[in-house]
């Protein structure tokens, strides 16, 4: 397996993590070297019969339609990097103006 | 004694850790474990865990105290509400003496990914506690406190147990809400306990265990984790030899420790049988799978918009804001894994790696299974293959770092209850030994434990 | 020659819960901004989703409405997509197991006739929050309030042959989803919200031209007009030899015209995988069964009763069954005693504008059904009883009769002979000439007295009953 760097830097650009040029080949390496010691499940045949795992229960509980949202402690305003008038705020999004 | 002499007592053992060095706890003070004693103190005595300190582990939150995940993402954060398990460790009297160090966002296994520092091995500062709860495990072995809360996703409490010499439980998947414990692999992560013996973290787990209603992978259908009866003996007990877990090149020591348990075992009147669970060498790779896929998604709301740390990019919109928030705020370990899981998860990709991890996890869950299905009690394994090792030594090699959990790990992709036993020491380092229960059978593997553990001490304690 | 549109359409509905999809937070619309939020629609780290029953209860009665086949077990997926209205950066939706498949409706297309065009599928998932781009200069503000309220998405066949029928499957879709009390279907609200694919094709080709999604679409008409414009850019496009590039567009209301916002080469990958929080949803027949049962009759089906059992023409039982409020109080005047035609005639006459400025009938049916029989027993006249029923005392809760209001608005017609005797000495004796011109053999002169009559009574007078008296009075003397 070799992927390269326009890979991880694409994969880096859908996961939205910048990636600094300096430690981009280390990371290459890395990211080459747990994607072949993964890879090594293809030695099991993928015809492998078995009945699906789920870890949890086997049924999703539901709720009863009630409004009981579990409190806040502090609100939204103490928690946020930039708030005002009760909004979060980010900087605008030129493509986003038109939705 | 009352819960304020408790407190004051915690404080001083915190604060000789802290000058010790071993870079243990994360958030503590005195001011906060007085409060926790007053209320304590105002409570009826006679709660199970009445005036007990327990340190947490900094992925679950409290809101009298930050909860970082040993992150600079989120330096600085306090929860606004109260992990299901603190709620039902405070109800039952317990008193939360500090948030402890660990790898971030539990991810490693030395304590060494930590955005503010490494985790000191209580008898060795050179040496990793293990991890990637290896503050709490640490703390518990230093004699702070009498247990911790950690948490699991791939072996991250009894890892970090057998390192320290002390108890390590996971439980049963579904046996303790979630609610509250900072998603790292959803369908693995599981709240679990250390204790100085059995019979600590039995308590504490029987406090924390149970259905809960804001979490929906509990299982409400389960009884209640009953208080392991007493043994004397261990007679009419089977406890299965998995081959695979006895490798020819396993660490002496290891094997040394190994050795006692089974002699133990015999002596105390249990049958020992040999299985194979052919799987489980797949299920590290497997784990690097499905854990970074699930993190992918767990990390991504760490975006800088409504809580944490946000980093402005030169560009200066969302999508700099974005990449410079979470380039800059994740460790490199948790970015590796982030962009490994959003890679298995990418078009073309999925069938390859995540749908064939869903099938190799199945493979694995179905050995155990049918190896208990076979009349065996219990499985028992080495917990780790290897003693502590040394700081520095897997830092730059992820892969070797992933092998340190290699009996660990299975046992997480099966959802099953397990536990790591002080059995002796190698060099002064201490050598855990695992067993291995079916589903929801913890009461068993903690009876057992208590009775190997009574006959083991010594050897457990002796430097 | 001859150009084929094709269109398929995805419609999103919130469901008419009062509690949000994964959590206990209201879903009241307009309140403060971020103060219907907890940990979980946050996106807070620990924090964990529980499906609501409701929701899944109005889903699946949306499926059931619509044909579908509710599947006995889905998986809920996790969407995954940075946004900055996506609390934990990605929506927990359905996706490769949705929660009903394979339904249909029917419908009147403008172009065709009776049409069936198929439903794909309907899934749940949960809406993102809102953006606010013109408060902050420079900044986009985040409100949360709506994140995490449950929605059904409803995925068409690309069965749809113009705009004009796109617009025909929505308004029928609305029909059925309120009528089932699944969704209030407020576009002003965002309760229903669209999206379209289109593509053109030459009449004739089996083949599907290149499609792109249109979104944006914030009314019916804009629909319409949207996809009107699409389909006219790619016509233009193929015509003059080029060719169309998979996109998704954005229809812009001021302009009518469509914009591009990104091309298949950017389009996202949204890395769907089950939610690992979520066990399946696993739906026994039983349950199934019990939503089926808990439809209300649908609007198609209400129209042929009402046409069959109270002999309404098509028209009148299309028109009272496209609304259930007023099928229900057409019903309870009818049920009340009326004659079931007249009842028609004033629920879409005099009820329905009333029902359309304030979405509700004032006049409880059994005031209506007795203002009815008192048009039929001529104690009324029909201009008469109009007054009656736009009169404040009608609705008033402590009237007990119509009868009532009439009489004491002075508007009962009186078709007793002797009053009636009264009134036409009165008219004879002021209209000489008329009565000599009559008696000379103008008997047409008959419809002039009649209406001297009811100008006198001013009303009241019974016309059928004026005429005999009248008569009998000019040939007797």
């Amino acid at each position: 397996m070799n992927i390269g760097p326009d890979v991880v830097l694409h994969v880096a650009k859908l996961a939205e993590i910048g990636v600094d040029d300096r430690e981009l080949p280390k990371l290459v390496e890395q990211f080459n070297s747990i994607v072949d010691y993964v890879a090594q499940l293809d030695d099991v045949p993928s015809t492998a019969k078995v009945e699906p795992f789920l870890a949890g229960p086997p049924a999703t509980p539901l709720r009863e339609d009630a409004v009981n949202p579990v409190p806040l402690a502090r609100p939204p305003a103490a928690l946020a990097p930039e708030f005002a008038d009760g909004f979060f705020l980010v900087p605008r999004h030129g493509a986003m103006e038109d939705l | 004694m009352s819960a304020t002499a408790v407190a004051r007592e915690t404080g001083a053992r915190l604060a000789k850790a802290e000058a010790d060095g071993l870079n243990a706890t994360l958030h503590w003070s005195q001011a906060a474990l007085d409060a926790e004693a007053a209320r304590v103190d105002a409570l009826p005595a006679g709660g199970a865990l009445h005036a007990v300190p327990i340190a947490v582990k900094d992925n679950i939150v409290t809101t009298d105290a930050p909860t970082t995940c040993a992150s600079r993402i989120l330096e600085g954060y306090v929860s606004p509400y109260t992990a299901t398990a603190i709620e039902r460790l405070r109800a039952a009297g317990a008193m939360i003496a500090c948030k402890a160090n660990l790898d971030e966002f539990a991810m490693g296994s030395s304590t060494e990914h930590s955005a503010y520092g490494r985790v000191k091995h209580p008898l060795d500062p050179a040496r990793v506690p293990g991890g990637s709860s290896g503050g709490s495990a640490a703390l518990v072995a230093a004699g702070v406190v009498p247990a911790a809360l950690g948490s699991e996703t791939g072996g991250s409490v009894r890892q970090p147990a057998s390192f320290c010499g002390v108890v390590g439980v996971k439980p049963s998947y579904g046996r303790v809400s979630r609610y509250g414990l900072v998603a790292f692999g959803s369908s693995l992560d599981c709240i679990s306990v250390f204790g100085k013996t059995v019979d600590d973290a039995t308590r504490v787990l029987r406090v924390i265990s149970g259905p809960d209603p804001l979490d929906a992978t509990t299982k409400a259908d389960r009884p209640a984790l009953e208080a392991p009866a007493p043994r004397a003996d261990l007679k009419g007990l089977k406890v299965g030899l998995p081959k695979e877990y006895f490798p020819a090149n396993l660490h002496p020591g290891v094997r040394a420790g190994l050795d006692r348990v089974i002699k133990a075992l015999k002596e105390l009147g249990a049958e020992l049988k040999a299985v194979s669970l052919p799987y489980s060498k797949y299920a590290v790779p497997t784990y690097y799978i499905i854990a970074p896929a699930e993190a992918a998604a767990n990390l991504a709301r760490y975006d800088g918009v409504r809580y944490g740390v946000r980093k402005v990019g030169p560009e200066g919109d969302i999508r700099a804001l974005y990449s410079a928030t979470r380039g800059e705020g994740f460790g490199a370990e948790v970015r590796r894994r982030i962009l490994v899981g959003t890679y298995v998860l990418s078009a073309g990709y999925y069938d390859a790696y995540y749908r064939k991890a869903q099938t190799v996890r199945a493979l694995v869950a179905q050995d155990f299974k049918r190896a208990f299905g076979t009349g065996v009690d219990l499985l028992l394994t080495p917990t780790t293959p290897t003693p502590p090792f040394k700081a520095g030594e897997k830092t730059d090699d992820p892969v070797q770092m992933y092998l340190a959990d290699i009996f660990v790990c299975p046992v997480n992709l099966a959802g099953l209850p397990a536990l790591s036993l002080p059995v002796g020491r190698d060099g002064g380092l201490p050598i855990g030994a695992q067993l291995i229960a079916p589903d929801f059978e913890e009461a068993r593997m903690l009876g057992v434990a208590a009775a190997l553990e009574r006959v083991l001490r010594p050897a457990a304690e002796v430097r | 020659m001859a150009w084929e549109t094709v269109i398929g359409l995805e419609v999103h509905v919130q469901l008419l819960t009062r509690s949000k999809m994964f959590c206990g937070c209201s879903t009241a619309f307009g309140d403060p901004p971020n103060t219907n939020v907890c940990p979980v629609c946050l996106g807070l780290p620990g924090a964990l989703p529980v499906p609501n029953a409701q929701a899944m209860r109005l889903a699946a009665r949306a499926a059931l409405a619509l044909g579908c086949t509710v599947q006995p077990r889905s998986v809920f997926a996790r969407k995954n997509y940075f946004y900055p209205d996506l609390p934990k950066g990605y929506q927990i939706s359905q996706f490769d197991e949705p929660l009903a498949v394979r339904g249909s409706l029917e419908f009147e297309s403008p172009d065709r006739g009776r049409i069936r065009c198929g439903v794909t599928r309907l899934h749940v998932e949960e809406d993102a929050g809102k953006l606010i781009h013109d408060r902050f200069p420079g900044k986009t503000a985040v409100d949360l309030n709506r994140a995490g309220t449950p929605l059904a998405e409803i995925v068409s066949e690309p069965d749809i042959r113009s705009p004009a029928e796109a617009r025909a499957y929505l308004t029928t879709l609305k029909q059925i989803l309120v009528y089932a009390e699944v969704s209030d279907c407020s576009m002003e609200q965002g309760s229903l919200r669209v999206d379209a694919n289109v593509s053109v094709r030459r009449a004739g080709d089996p083949n599907l031209g290149t499609k792109c999604e249109v979104k944006n679409l914030n009314s019916f008409a804009n629909v319409e007009r949207a996809l009107e414009a699409e389909r006219e850019r790619q016509v233009a496009l193929l015509e003059s030899g080029g060719r169309v590039v998979q996109s998704t567009l954005l229809f812009n209301a001021g302009t009518g015209q469509v914009k591009l916002l990104r091309s298949k080469e950017e389009s996202h990958d949204y890395r769907y995988f089950p939610d690992p929080d979520l066990p399946p949803l696993v739906l026994g027949k039983a349950w199934i069964e019990e939503q089926r049962a808990a439809l209300p009759e649908l609007p198609e089906a209400k129209r042929d009763r009402l046409a069959q059992k109270y002999g309404l023409p098509a028209y009148d039982a299309r028109v009272l069954a496209g609304d259930r409020v007023i099928a229900d109080y057409f019903e309870a005047v009818a049920a009340a005693g009326a004659d079931p035609k007249a009842a028609a005639h004033w629920v879409m006459g005099d009820a329905m504008t009333g029902y359309n400025e304030t979405g509700r009938f004032a006049v409880p049916p059994a005031r209506l059904a007795e203002l009815i029989g008192l048009v039929a027993g001529n104690v009324l006249s029909l201009q008469a009883a109009k007054k009656v029923f736009a009169s404040p005392g009608l609705p008033d809760p402590s009237t007990t009769s119509t009868l009532a209001v009439a009489t004491s608005m002075g508007l009962t017609q009186v078709s007793d002979t002797g009053a009636l005797g009264g009134w036409v000495d009165e008219v004879l004796r002021a209209n000489p000439k008329e009565v000599e011109r009559y008696r000379a053999g103008e008997v047409k002169l008959i419809a002039f007295f009649v209406g001297q009559v009811m100008k006198t009574s001013r009303g009241k007078a019974d016309p059928k009953g004026v005429q005999p008296v009248l008569v009998e009075r000019l040939n007797g003397k």
